[in-house]
């Protein structure tokens, strides 16, 4: 699978079409936010209750999706060995992150996630640039430095002076 | 967050009103730096300020104040030609 194949619209119509209840977070999620980096994979929280991780599981299998062994991703069993189960599918990357870091997880990221128009009647949930923040700063990489102070500069603009400080 | 408390606890650790840090969190209004400094204290955390150079980016500031007037979906497609180039 190479990264010019990578399709996000074939990857959110395939977990809707399954009815997955998931948030995109990651580098999608901080384009969506208007972020102007590129990137080359979709990241997802999922509901991890049983019959949403079903669901999941058949649209890993529609994607015909591999682990990086070549092994056909067991869901359950994967998520409870990684934090982040990483997936090439037929339309790219696709990583499966059920508690992504500074956060509790998919409860925790849907209050502020909101529903987002990205064509061919897709909404898919996405967190908010705060969360997008937090998880970053979580991660406390090096090289996620200027996207997290891209994503601040981001909420500076899109708050301009709207919002009170207290005294 | 790191403190791994709910916002009871936090409320029984620095003394704050509950319904207080609930609007914190929501993010209705920010708390003044001391009592944001009161609050990582009462969960074992400090706040190091330190001054470092600044300087405005006004190119991307632009390019950015670009993308918050796109929708979602232009957004995304425009990462996604800029991909192909």
């Amino acid at each position: 699978m190479a990264k010019d194949d990578f399709d996000p619209h074939a990857l959110l119509e395939t977990l809707e079409r399954q009815r997955v209840t998931y948030i995109v977070v990651g580098g999608l999620g901080r384009v969506i936010h208007g972020s102007d980096e590129l990137t080359d994979g979709l990241d997802i929280v999922p509901s991890t209750r049983d019959e949403n991780l079903r669901r999941l599981g058949l649209a890993l299998e529609e994607l015909n999706a591999r682990r990086s062994d070549g092994k056909t991703p067991a869901l359950e069993r994967d998520l409870a060995r990684e934090p982040v189960l990483e997936l090439q599918t037929d339309a790219g990357e696709l990583k499966i992150v059920p508690e992504p870091a500074g956060t509790r997880g998919y409860d925790d990221l849907r209050r502020r996630a909101m529903a987002q128009p990205l064509g061919r009647g897709l909404r898919p949930s996405v967190a908010s640039l705060d969360d997008h923040a937090r998880m970053l700063a979580a991660l406390g990489r090096e090289h996620d430095r200027q996207p997290l102070l891209t994503l601040q500069r981001l909420i500076e603009l899109d708050r301009g002076i709207s919002r009170g400080i207290e005294l | 967050m790191r403190a791994g408390l709910s916002q009871v606890e936090l409320s029984q650790r620095s003394g704050k009103d509950r319904a207080q840090i609930a609007r914190w969190e929501r993010d209705v209004v920010v708390p003044s730096l001391e009592t944001l400094r009161e609050l990582l204290r009462a969960c074992g955390f400090d706040l190091e300020l330190t001054l470092v150079p600044y300087e405005e980016d006004r190119k991307q500031d632009a390019r950015l104040q670009k993308a918050l007037e796109r929708t979602p979906q232009e957004r995304l497609q425009a990462m996604l030609r800029a991909r192909g180039r």
